[in-house]
């Protein structure tokens, strides 16, 4: 919570600086004490940190670091003199009245808030604070409201919410209704739409509980792990090839069975991230507890000739130091590698001092990925390549590496954690312990990061918007409080992550209608006080995996090996390669999304389209593009095509075109159709039907399936026009 | 220019960001990214409220190029046997390679102390400028005037897959964002019929590196190329399903539309009224897609002069698709042709048979696409980049020993590149190699610095188009921003 408000008082009076150049500058007496980590380090971040941060050290200030923000510099200025405005170079040259002295010297003057807030941080002392996603988690206590909202309320976080607003004056939208609202919970836990029992049971149910019984049932059910597996799998870059030029095949898939099922048993997400990062160093191991750590050896695998087997060892440890962080810190590191962080309290030998706890596993960068558990799922006996800690005589030292080049270490590091987050001597001996200080609430980032990524997979968009960065260049938290709150929650539920999302969707703020009143648009139009639901188009995989289901075609299928569904011949052309992309004739065409063959080097084209990547390394946000190569997608790939022939299947016994177009629009959207879409739909029916009479042979091939003992072609293919067209509704594309 | 901020959804960000930087260039009159000639209106009006990523956008300052074809030889053919003549390796042929070149030398598949290999072609100055040119170039000698040589390129990478990264990305690994997509992020395109960046594989195979030649890294993935097709669909699903009207695709996508604004009505939310158009785009991309890739609709003496023959995938049909490409507004076209990794393993890579053949298939097309830009009045406006991802050694290489054929190992250390078009100093050769064509002797350009002079050609300041992610302000050029334009290559 921000404690300061500083006031600026219009009296001018003239300030005399180092340089003796006279400005006018408005009296910015603070009235209440400045807060450094609220305050004044946004200001430094947006405006200082370019030329005076970690990398360039312009003139040899660095005003990310604490010491030398008060050491002299070699020009013989102090940059904060604690106390004395007057006398510190930095107030001097943002005041300063001549351009040339002026800074920031390439943007604009800071304005007088500004200024205002760096003249009382300096006159109070100029006193150091951290950055609020770096402080300990405390939980925030709950807000008291007016009696509406607590009328409105149904679990603490709504009280959160209806406090922020009361304060922005801001009113919530209407509850959905039941159908939206079965729609939206059930892609947002399993991914899919609920099953026709699920969905009869709920709507059928009209006792209080019914809601809750529906989240249950959701939760509950295989496909949860399905979805969630998802974003594990762009968060630890799982493919089915090595990578690089030959992008040869690895068996993986196991970890991502693995995945699904520790998410479906709940297994607390403290213990889920040490298993990732160090569950066989656990004391009794399991082979599942191993087989987690294949996490870290879903990195790059180089096997073309001539390439130096260190060189690529040390890039897949790279890439695992920049995992972990962003998967379990919010913090970007990657920049470390070569130097001290441009803006993070993050030296560049710390980056090295925490690599040394990643840089002792036996692994190199060999074809065969060595060493490799075996193992059996699905009733598939596979191995899948895994973390093994190399003995004690055979551990590395690891060397600072300027730049991030092999060709230029510098002096040995220890392995320990950055000081911004780890203030004791004792630093945790080695990967486990290390794993076991980040997945806890010693480690402040932990519990934020997951709870704000809960959030985002729910709500389209984080409390931190930035998932990928909590640090001061991140967006920073549309609300605190909240983002504390649930991670609290999370902590006290032991770490469960249904409970927390059992929580989450139970709320009032969740079940809202998307539908904006007027003052929610003009107060909130990017809602970032959670005044509606938010309308957030389906993910790429969540796409193709509702299409198959309301189509009756989705393989039900859980775990085993990578499956190639159809795709456009000539897609898979490999250099170097025999491998081959071979579509099978039974369920494996229609299986969930997750379970597509990635190949890095040759994605599956229709999720590209949507948004996916290629896992060449971590992913934790993707964008939301729109595109007509998406259109065309969804238009004309012939999985689409085969979903709208079995769709109108489904239609074709309505006599009436009427009831046939209601029936599949219902399908699809999973509520009732309203008279307008049913005449819409009715209409290019009509005209189909007319247009397709006299062409038995082009409605044949546009029907297909929907063509079987025909007694009216033209109709059929009529049926399909329509039911591809539904699938390509901006309401079926899009979460609401 | 104001980085594009992945903090913010695209629909915002670009709001945001093309506004923000389009009026504050107006406010401050500084030289920043603006919107140019481009009426905020227009855009607007033109992608449904929601300002269109791929809008036509002013460069920076003044650009000498707008467009750019760029031929890729995939494999990396030998400077040493096409543009830099070395006649001391003849006199040296079959000695040993000097010690001082093999220290801390590291090759991909030669082993032990090498030789020295005599260049296998003959040499001559019978162009029109009288630079030094192969045999195996007949054509290229007569386009000498429009051709700015680089005999200085170097890179640090000696395998395939990393190299093209390199080159094309500005990483050696993978997960960046590819020149078309950095300057199509830049300049946005300037027709909304066909895709900003259009991708042209010959040869059979797709680059060592695969699609991320042409994926857009972190950037928004509207900005990756678009790979057509010389068979098969032109583009992935651009054809409507067998047995499907044109008509009838009109009916659905009129019905999706309206329903589409029925919804836009009860949610008023702005991505439904750019979905309305991205459909409405689509629908003109399939007329317009196959259209553009149509060679029948060239003359005989076109596809003559050319070589090229509709329907079969050849460099000469990618050299005048890439032709009719830039003609209809495409800003980039990226054509890889794959077989120029002469190793001399087999036949397929053998120097003295498999060089000569695939410059008979290269070299006709190349030319007759240059002369052809020129004749159009495209070439001034269009830079033809052409060149592999690195060079061949001066030494030979026998694969285990094995004499069968004669080969050359990769060479990252000197290899040529040529420009033409588009403000670049034609009829000139840039930079030059040691006596034995090892390592650069003078005038080195890094595969940065390519990068900056093209960017800078297109008017954008490679300091200047950035984009923040994980941390790090990312450039095509690379985040220690050291690239320097190369003013020679410049008229």
């Amino acid at each position: 919570m921000r404690v300061v408000v500083p006031i600026v008082l219009a009296t001018i009076l003239a300030v005399v600086t180092a340089h003796a150049v006279v400005t006018p500058v408005a009296d910015t007496r603070i009235v209440e004490r400045v807060d450094f980590a609220n305050d004044v380090l946004p200001i430094l971040a947006a405006n200082c940190f370019r030329c005076h941060g970690g990398v360039r050290e312009k003139a040899g200030l660095n005003l990310s670091d604490p010491a030398r923000v008060r050491a002299l510099l070699s020009s013989g200025h102090t940059p904060v003199v604690p106390g004395k405005p007057r006398e510190s170079e930095l107030f001097a040259r943002i005041t300063t009245s001549d351009p040339d002295e002026r800074m920031p010297s390439d943007g604009t003057p800071l304005t007088q808030r500004e200024i205002g807030v760096i003249r009382g941080w300096i006159e109070e002392g100029a006193e150091w604070g951290t950055h609020w996603s770096y402080t300990a988690l405390s939980e925030p206590s709950v807000p008291r409201v007016n009696a509406a909202a607590e009328q409105w309320a149904r679990v603490p976080l709504d009280f959160i919410v209806a406090a922020l607003h009361a304060k922005e004056g801001v009113k919530p939208a209407p509850e959905a209704d039941r159908a939206s609202l079965l729609r939206r919970v059930a892609l947002d836990l399993t991914g899919i739409p609920a099953d026709e029992a699920t969905r009869a049971a709920f709507l059928a149910d009209e006792s209080p509980e019914a809601y809750a019984k529906l989240v249950d049932a959701l939760l509950a059910s295989p496909a949860y792990g399905e979805r969630f597996a998802r974003l594990w799998l762009d968060l630890g870059r799982y493919a089915d090839t090595q990578g690089y030029e030959k992008d040869s095949h690895r068996d993986i898939w196991a970890w991502r069975d693995w995945l699904i099922a520790a998410l479906n048993a709940d297994m607390p997400y403290d213990e889920f991230a040490v298993r990732l990062l160090a569950g066989d160093m656990l004391p009794n191991a399991t082979e599942d507890d191993r087989l987690a750590t294949a996490f870290h050896r879903n990195t790059l695998t180089n096997s073309e000739g001539g390439t130096d087997n260190e060189e690529f060892r040390m890039a897949a440890v790279f890439d695992r130091v920049s995992t972990t962080w962003q998967a379990f810190g919010g913090v970007t590191f990657q920049c470390v590698q070569c130097h001290g962080h441009p803006y993070e309290p993050i030296a560049h030998a710390e980056y090295y001092a925490f690599l040394a706890y990643l840089n002792q596993t036996a692994d190199a960068d060999s074809d065969d990925d060595a060493p490799r558990l075996a193992v059996e799922h699905a009733g598939v006996k596979t191995s899948a390549p895994v973390l093994v800690e190399l003995a004690a005589e055979a551990r590395r030292s690891t060397r600072v590496l300027a730049r991030g080049a092999l060709s230029a270490p510098g002096e040995v590091v220890q392995p320990a954690l950055p000081r911004a987050l780890y203030a004791c001597e004792a630093q945790p001996a080695d990967r486990l312990a290390m794993a076991q200080w980040l997945a806890s609430t010693a480690n402040p980032l932990f519990a934020r990061v997951a709870a704000n990524r809960a959030w985002e997979t729910l709500f389209g968009r984080g409390i931190v918007e930035t998932s990928e960065d909590f640090g001061v260049m991140g967006s920073g938290a549309s609300s605190r409080a909240l983002l504390d709150h649930l991670a609290s929650l999370l902590v006290a539920r032991g770490y469960s992550m249904k409970a927390l999302l059992r929580e989450i969707v139970l709320s009032a703020t969740y079940r809202q209608s998307v539908v904006a009143s007027a003052q929610a648009l003009s107060r909130d139009p990017d809602n970032r006080l959670f005044t509606r639901s938010p309308r957030v188009r389906l993910e790429a995989e969540q796409i193709r995996d509702q299409a198959l289901a309301v189509s009756g075609l989705l393989s039900r299928k859980v775990g085993g090996p990578s499956v190639m569904p159809p795709q456009p011949d000539g897609v898979w052309q490999v250099v170097y390669s025999g491998s081959a992309w071979t579509t099978p004739a039974n369920e494996d065409r229609t299986r969930r999304g997750l379970y597509t063959y990635l190949r890095r080097t040759s994605p599956y084209p229709s999720f590209i389209a949507f948004d996916s990547t290629s896992r060449e390394t971590c992913t934790v946000r993707r964008l939301r593009t729109n595109t007509p190569l998406a259109a065309l997608v969804t238009l004309n790939d012939p999985v689409y095509l085969e979903c709208a022939q079995h769709l109108a299947l489904a239609a074709r016994a309505e006599m009436d075109d009427a009831a046939a177009a209601r029936l599949m629009l219902e399908r699809a959207l999973g509520r009732s159709a309203t008279l307008e879409e049913v005449a819409r739909l009715t209409q290019l029916i009509t005209s189909e039907r007319a247009r397709y009479r006299g062409h038995d042979d082009l409605a044949t091939l546009l029907a297909g399936k929907a063509a079987e003992h025909s007694t009216d072609l033209a109709r059929d293919a009529a049926l399909v026009a329509a039911a591809n067209a539904i699938l390509n509704l901006d309401d079926f594309l899009t979460k609401s | 220019m104001q980085p594009i901020d992945p903090r913010i959804p695209l629909a915002a960000q670009t709001r945001r960001t093309f506004l923000g930087a389009g009026l504050g260039a107006l406010a401050s009159g500084a030289g920043a990214f603006s919107l140019g000639g481009i009426a905020l209106g227009e855009l607007v009006a033109n992608s449904g409220g929601v300002v269109d990523p791929l809008a036509p956008r002013a460069p920076q300052f003044p650009a000498r190029a707008k467009r750019v074809i760029y031929i890729h030889l995939a494999g990396s053919p030998s400077q040493l046997e096409l543009l830099d003549y070395k006649p001391k390796l003849a006199e040296f042929h079959g000695t040993p390679c000097p010690e001082e070149y093999l220290k801390g030398e590291k090759f991909a598949f030669i082993k032990g102390h090498p030789t020295l290999l005599a260049p296998q072609f003959k040499f001559q100055q019978t162009g029109s400028v009288g630079m030094w040119t192969s045999e195996l170039l007949p054509h290229l000698r007569t386009i000498e005037k429009e051709v700015c040589v680089i005999n200085s390129m170097t890179t640090d990478q000696f395998n395939h897959a990393p190299a093209q990264l390199l080159l094309h990305t500005g990483e050696s690994r993978f997960g960046a964002a590819s020149f078309g997509s950095w300057v199509g992020y830049g300049l946005g395109c300037e027709t909304r019929d066909l895709p900003a960046f259009v991708v042209l594989v010959s040869g059979d195979k797709t680059p060592d590196a695969g699609k991320s030649v042409w994926g857009s890294g972190f950037l928004p993935s509207v900005y990756q190329g678009v790979q057509c097709r010389a068979s098969g669909e032109p583009v992935l699903y651009v054809k409507d399903p067998a047995g499907m009207m044109r008509e009838t695709r009109r009916a659905t996508i009129d019905a999706i539309a309206d329903l589409g604004r029925a919804s836009f009505a009860r949610h008023g939310d702005q991505e439904t009224e750019a979905r309305i158009a991205q459909y409405e785009l689509a629908f003109r991309m399939q007329t317009a897609v196959p259209e553009a890739m149509d060679l029948t609709r060239e003359s005989p003496a076109t596809l003559e002069e050319y070589g090229a023959t509709p329907g079969a995938p050849s460099l000469a049909n990618s050299c005048l698709l890439a032709r009719r490409l830039v003609e209809r507004g495409v800003r980039f076209v990226q054509l890889y042709d794959w077989g120029w990794d002469g190793h001399g393993t087999s036949p397929s890579d053998d120097l003295l048979t498999q060089l000569p053949k695939k410059c008979r298939e290269m070299d006709q097309p190349v030319a007759a696409l240059v002369r052809d830009l020129r004749r159009r009045g495209l070439l001034d406006e269009t830079l033809v980049i052409w060149g592999g991802e690195f060079g061949r050694t001066p030494v030979v290489e026998y694969r285990d020993g094995k004499k069968d054929f004669l080969g050359r190992d990769h060479h990252p250390h000197a290899f040529t590149m040529w420009l033409a078009g588009g403000g670049v100093k034609g009829g000139t050769v840039y930079g030059a190699t040691d006596e034995l064509g090892y390592r650069v002797a003078r005038e080195a350009v890094r595969v940065k610095d390519f990068q900056a002079t093209v960017l800078h050609l297109l008017g954008l300041d490679h300091l200047r188009l950035g984009y923040t992610h994980a941390g790090l302000n990312h450039r095509l050029t690379g985040v220690q921003g050291d690239a320097l334009v190369v003013r020679g290559l410049l008229a």
